[in-house]
């Protein structure tokens, strides 16, 4: 069942067009990301759920109720921002409480409500503390617990982990995701952070200059990037042009090599300009396992990543990433030696234009 | 070189610490020579029983508080709502507050009796326009301390929040963002205060039993009681820096922190 509908949503500020087209349909509990660069308007799309903004045109329908030009206030929406926003002259509980007190509920309704949050993210003994005496990662898990304390509709969280620093980051988005399927709220998560994104949603909702590219789950957004964009954005690619030699067996060509698509050129003609891509980890040196495309190549460069080893060969004029896991019993090649390399035909992406 | 340096500061800074105290020291020995032969505080008493005292300086704190609530009232909201909707104005805003350091008081005054000494508008001797005057006088020192106050806040965010969680504009203001600025607000109040109790040239045309003038008065027929009354002023407006600094200790004002 849809809980949360965006339709149509677009908005302008003066003559500058931040969100357009934007339709997207959330199910009750379900974990949604925006992932994009900056500028690509994901939080203004946030903003205009949250009531911040209001959409140039379309509607935001939650719980078949349009909210599209409502207040704020009056909606019962959850909201985490960035820079922590809790409030400095109040203690961690009064903070907590302050959405119930707002909602003029009993003062054992708040105090109960209050203890319950606390125990949830963790913080039983620091009711009392006033949020410069916590660190980073606590304030955010206080922003949390105040946001979830007045049992919001859907919970909106405004990159909340990205003034907070790496390690710290890894563990608060386990956090969150724990907290939000325990709780079985609807969360909608703006990021820019791909591995954030990757590791904590349901789907991910890819946007680019103000629209949608591509909406999927973490494994479809990663392995079957559909626009040149998600394939650049997620992760990393190697993306060349091809020519189309034959679409009815997918066979493609990059600089006279020929290589094969297990899909994606029903429409094209022979002759076409396509781009294609492929994923580092999904290239293999010949000797380690025989594949469809057969490539010669020439080692330019072999980067230590920890747990990976990133080497960089060149195809005709082409240059390529390949990652394989660094194992310390395998011999690694040289730069300058002549080898060959494979992938399988699925690994070879043709993207949407 | 380095204890050079040191020697001409401390110099400098005993020079300073001069200039300003011994004027005030020596009008404070001058203030307790009025019994003949004798230190006393004699001036002092005479200052505090006469009635006129009493009545001049009751009214200017009566004028001094009346502009202070005014002034909150309508600069506080004011710079919250230039700085969360309309920040481009900013700029305009502050030179608009700067315009009574410009204008000089006696050209203020002159204007507000003309403008407001004849039908229809016959208010010269209200309440309402004195304190609209003082309000405007006090407007740089209370407009700029409290839109200093909102700067060292996260307006926008912190509004949005408690928006978030269902509080109404007033809500937002007298729970979260004054508590915030709490400091700030008493710093330009207790600025305002003393600008309207020491102020002589509208308390003059406009107000008649005023503290400003009533020294002024006694300066030409005493001797030894202005000197008190100077004394008094300044150790009324060290109480309230006193009172400022004790407040802002405190957890009043907003304090950032946690990045760690």
């Amino acid at each position: 069942m849809t809980h949360l509908s965006l339709n149509n949503i677009s908005k302008q500020f003066s003559t500058n067009t931040v969100v357009q087209d934007f339709n997207l349909n959330v199910q009750k509990g379900e974990f949604v990301s925006f992932l994009g660069p900056s500028g690509c308007g994901k939080t203004t799309t946030l903003r205009m759920i949250a009531g911040f903004e209001i959409p140039s045109t379309g509607t935001v329908i939650l719980d078949d109720e349009n909210i599209t030009e409502k207040a704020p206030n009056q909606r019962n929406v959850g909201m985490v921002f960035q820079a922590y926003a809790l409030f400095p002259n109040m203690t961690v509980a009064q903070n907590i409480g302050f959405g119930l007190r707002i909602r003029r509920e009993k003062k054992e309704a708040i105090n109960q409500r209050v203890a319950e949050m606390l125990s949830l993210i963790h913080l039983d003994q620091k009711g009392d503390s006033y949020p410069y005496q916590l660190s980073g990662g606590q304030q955010q898990r206080v922003a949390l617990a105040r946001a979830l304390a007045i049992h919001p509709q859907v919970l909106l969280l405004d990159e909340p982990l990205s003034a907070l620093d790496a390690k710290i980051r890894v563990s608060l988005r386990a956090e969150i995701r724990a907290i939000q399927k325990k709780l079985g709220i609807t969360a909608i998560y703006v990021t820019h952070d791909q591995e954030e994104a990757l590791s904590i949603s349901d789907r991910i909702v890819v946007m680019y200059e103000g629209k949608i590219e591509q909406v999927g789950s973490p494994f479809q957004i990663y392995n079957f990037p559909t626009t040149a964009f998600v394939a650049s954005f997620v992760g990393t690619l190697n993306t060349t042009a091809a020519e189309v030699v034959d679409p009815t067996t997918h066979l493609l060509q990059i600089d006279g090599v020929q290589l094969q698509a297990a899909e994606g050129l029903d429409d094209r003609q022979k002759g076409d300009k396509v781009t294609i891509a492929i994923r580092p980890e999904r290239l293999n040196f010949v000797s380690q396992e025989r594949k469809a495309n057969i490539l010669d190549c020439t080692v330019e460069n072999i980067t230590f990543l920890g747990s990976v080893v990133r080497i960089q060969v060149s195809i005709g004029s082409n240059r390529f990433y390949m990652d394989t896991f660094n194992n310390p019993f395998l011999e690694l090649p040289k730069i300058g030696d002549q080898d060959q390399v494979t992938c399988s035909r699925e690994a070879v992406l043709v993207l949407r234009q | 070189m380095k204890i050079r340096g040191k020697v001409w500061a401390w110099f400098l800074i005993i020079l300073g610490v001069l200039y300003f105290f011994l004027p005030l020291l020596a009008t404070f020995m001058f203030s307790l020579r009025a019994r003949l032969g004798v230190l006393s505080f004699q001036s002092y008493i005479n200052v505090f029983n006469d009635p006129k005292f009493v009545k001049s300086f009751s009214f200017s704190i009566l004028w001094a508080t009346l502009t202070i609530m005014v002034g909150i009232l309508l600069f506080v909201p004011t710079a919250f709502w230039v700085r969360l909707k309309v920040p481009k104005a900013r700029a305009a805003i502050e030179f608009i507050t700067l315009i009574p350091f410009v204008v000089p008081v006696i050209v203020y005054t002159f204007g507000l009796v003309r403008t407001y000494s004849h039908p229809p508008l016959l208010i010269v001797n209200s309440p309402i326009l004195i304190v609209a005057a003082y309000t405007i006088l006090s407007m740089p020192y209370l407009y700029r301390a409290v839109d200093i106050g909102l700067r060292s806040i996260d307006v926008r965010t912190l509004t949005e929040a408690a928006q978030s969680l269902g509080a109404g504009w007033g809500t937002v203001l007298f729970k979260i963002i004054i508590p915030n600025i709490r400091v700030s607000i008493l710093n330009g109040a207790f600025l305002s205060f003393a600008i309207v109790v020491g102020e002589l040239v509208l308390a003059q045309y406009l107000v008649k039993p005023a503290f400003a003038p009533y020294m002024a008065t006694l300066m030409q027929n005493r001797a030894y009681e202005p000197a008190a009354l100077a004394v008094i002023s300044f150790a009324l407006t060290w109480a309230c820096m006193g009172i400022i600094s004790i407040i802002g200790r405190g957890s009043g004002q907003a304090q950032v922190g946690g990045g760690h």
